[in-house]
């Protein structure tokens, strides 16, 4: 019974009382969001103020920690890869039912939104006037319905995770099956490669000439082939193996969880690329401050991609 | 960021305020030592099997009639050896012996000392011994366990065994295992492998069963298909199959803990709420003073949400570190019981000092987060007070 996997007890019961946490916020910003008005002195209108504090705490709260559960979800499910049979990693895991790969990316989704979220509130309560208030709070009505179905999905998948019929693993998930090419549009590894480095550039040069809408552009097609990038190149100079090719078991101690910086800094980099657009178009503030993170974080997600096919060749002589 | 200054002033309040922290501080330390003590234990101990189990044969095969096990064939040991990728198959003998008037039973382990290859842990015991001396008469090495059932029993340097057949066989106590060991050996008897068919019962040409050593991991699937093929009447017990039962039962006694863990949690979680909830007189002058000197209502909820997390902070790491004493050099009295459920010898082990980082997160999640949850809305709710009222 997975249920009564450590991991897994602590987890729902986190999610649980993030969830109730977020509905008691979730009905009191549905108040404040009905009668709100800054210029008015009455009563009502200050008490709402009061409650506000109360609403942006949780929230803060709750979304902070969201932040920090989506690397524990990924390391949770890479132990259960121990209990469920076949699977070597968390891609078996992950690919034991059919909710698994739609509550990871559900869960990334959320966590990019938790992070606009973050970012507005911060430039909110810095200005003297509250300007974005009521978007914050639709924003966050948003983020809790996703929520809500993120713990749905949440039981959905785990209670559906056999522990007797057996899942596959990375290598027959990702692997090459020789009928079909994998990677998208077709690529070979050295043009995704080329892609892979002309979008970094495009990226970076977008992001110190601030080009807002351009750095977004390039910043989705470089997750997106960043992420075929490191699962069928960089990562076989991980594993220092041809033929594996997975991007969940970099995760493991046994590659000394470099998975958990190559994804994070990736999500970061590529976040910060986006966002800065993203919240231009919802609140017209300048922030190409902003962009800074978004050179340094990426910069590191190549670095660190790049070093490992560098000290292969350097121990080995030939590359893979 | 506060700055070192609030950070001073928070410290302060604290300090002056440390009654009505002390009980609040005292229940979450004891709440985050058994939670952590439970948790420390149950990865020591599977740490503890983990590393037996690395010297163990990679399968183990028994013969099956009927749905039980009976005594397998020797001639059974040449079709394994022509398995591409078995190394070494070794016949083992051994057996429960039960000791009537009491109820309890020593498992006796044959050993064939001149083929002693594989097995690291009974290798290094061994090599202390003069394997002539051990042979030339009835001797055995017994385990601490077995050690003090005996003692109770005046038997200090001799056992008298009733093999099957109605006879007496007198062995003498030639060595103890070590206490580290206690986990696996505690009930067991190593003797010569002749000796313990004799007291078994098991015939000449038999054994009980038999290990295969096989030194590459990723063969094992193909030697177990081969395995299967040769003979229809066997089981086939592999080396990840008893890691993953272990893994499993450890889960599960975690995980129910865990689960009624989590009522002693909201329970808490209800006194914290309820704790923090009241508001004193006194309390709400200093609010009001604050306020009244400048503070906003964000800084006094900084200020109330820092108390309270500075002393779960402090709960957490006293409560652990006392649980980390508690088991791993007291060894856990009482609760280790909960985890070895052995009711046939008494254990006494040795845990080996193993902290899983994943489990001290788990850990801090567990109860931070409903601590921290728990007075969100208590320190709301001082904090925006009415700082003319207050003053009254």
């Amino acid at each position: 019974m997975i249920f009564l996997s450590n991991g897994v007890i602590v987890f729902l019961f986190i999610e649980t009382l993030l969830l109730i946490l977020l509905s008691v916020a979730f009905i009191n910003v549905l108040t404040i969001l009905k009668s709100w008005n800054f210029e008015a002195t009455t009563t009502k209108q200050y008490i709402l103020e009061k409650r506000s504090y109360l609403v942006l705490l949780i929230i803060f709260f709750t979304l902070s920690f969201k932040i920090i559960l989506l690397p524990y979800f990924a390391y949770m499910i890479d132990t259960l890869s121990d209990v469920v049979p076949g699977a070597m990693c968390a891609a078996g895991v992950i690919n034991a039912n059919k909710y698994g790969v739609w509550l990871l990316w559900l869960k990334i989704f959320i966590l990019f939104l938790v992070g606009i979220w973050i970012i507005l509130n911060h430039y909110d309560l810095k200005a003297e006037n509250y300007p974005f208030f009521k978007k914050k709070l639709w924003l966050f009505i948003l983020i809790f319905a996703l929520i809500a179905g993120e713990s749905v999905l949440d039981i959905l998948y785990l209670k559906n995770i056999s522990t007797k019929s057996i899942v596959s693993c990375c290598s027959s998930i990702y692997g090459a099956s020789g009928i079909s090419n994998p990677i998208p549009f077709d690529l070979h590894v050295n043009e995704l490669l080329a892609l892979f480095y002309l979008l970094f550039t495009l990226s970076i040069t977008t992001a110190i000439y601030r080009f807002k809408f351009f750095s977004l552009l390039s910043n989705i097609a470089f997750l997106y082939i960043a992420y075929y990038a490191v699962v069928y190149f960089f990562g076989t100079y991980i594993y220092e193996l041809p033929t594996h090719l997975c991007p969940f078991c970099m995760l493991q101690s046994g590659y000394y969880y470099i998975g958990y910086f190559i994804w994070g800094t990736l999500f970061l980099g590529t976040f910060f690329g986006m966002s800065v657009s993203i919240i231009e178009y919802l609140t017209d503030i300048d922030l190409s401050r902003l962009f800074r993170y978004s050179i340094i974080f990426n910069t590191t997600f190549i670095l660190i991609c790049s070093t490992y096919v560098l000290l292969y060749y350097i121990k080995n002589g030939v590359f893979l | 960021m506060p700055n070192k200054l609030f950070l001073n002033f928070l410290f302060l309040l604290l300090y002056k305020h440390r009654v009505k922290h002390l009980s609040i501080f005292f229940i979450s330390t004891l709440i985050v030592f058994i939670l952590s003590s439970v948790l420390l234990l149950s990865h020591a101990l599977q740490e503890d099997i983990k590393q037996t189990l690395k010297s163990q044969p990679e399968f183990t095969i028994q013969k099956m009639r009927g749905g039980r096990s009976v005594d397998v064939p020797l001639f059974w040991a040449d079709g394994f050896e022509s398995i591409e990728g078995v190394v070494d198959v070794e016949p083992r003998v051994y057996g429960e012996y039960f000791y009537e008037p009491n109820e309890h039973h020593f498992t006796i382990v044959g050993i064939d000392f001149f083929e002693l290859a594989h097995s690291k842990k009974l290798k290094k015991i061994i090599s202390d011994i003069d394997i002539k001396k051990f042979l030339s008469k009835p001797n055995m090495i017994i385990g601490q366990g077995v050690k003090a059932f005996l003692d109770r029993y005046h038997f200090f340097d001799y056992y008298v065994f009733r093999p099957p057949d109605r006879s007496k066989i007198e062995v003498n106590i030639y060595d103890y295992f070590p206490k580290e060991s206690s986990l696996v050996s505690n009930d067991m008897i190593i003797m010569d492998i002749d000796l313990a068919r004799q007291i078994l019962g098991v015939d000449e040409d038999e054994a009980t069963d038999f290990a295969l050593y096989s030194p590459n991991e990723l063969e094992a699937d193909n030697i177990k298909i081969k395995l299967i093929l040769q003979h229809f009447d066997t089981r086939i017990i592999q080396k990840s199959d008893i890691q993953k039962a272990y893994d499993k039962l450890f889960n599960y006694k975690g995980g129910i803990f865990l689960i009624l863990y989590m009522i002693v949690l909201l329970t808490f979680m209800m006194i914290l709420y309820q704790r923090y909830s009241m508001i004193q007189s006194s309390d709400k002058k200093e609010i009001g003073i604050l306020r009244a000197l400048g503070w906003s209502i964000k800084d006094v909820i900084v200020l109330k949400i820092g108390e309270s997390f500075i002393v779960a902070i402090f709960a957490f790491l006293l409560g652990f570190i006392l649980a980390f004493i508690y088991v791993f050099f007291l060894n856990a009295p009482l609760l280790g019981a909960i985890f070895y459920g052995y009711s046939n010898l008494p254990t006494d082990i040795v845990l080996n000092k193993s902290v899983d980082f994943s489990a001290v997160f788990l850990l801090f999640l567990f109860y931070i987060l409903p601590f921290m949850a728990a007075v969100l809305i208590p320190a709301w709710r001082s904090s925006v007070i009415d700082p003319l009222e207050a003053m009254r």
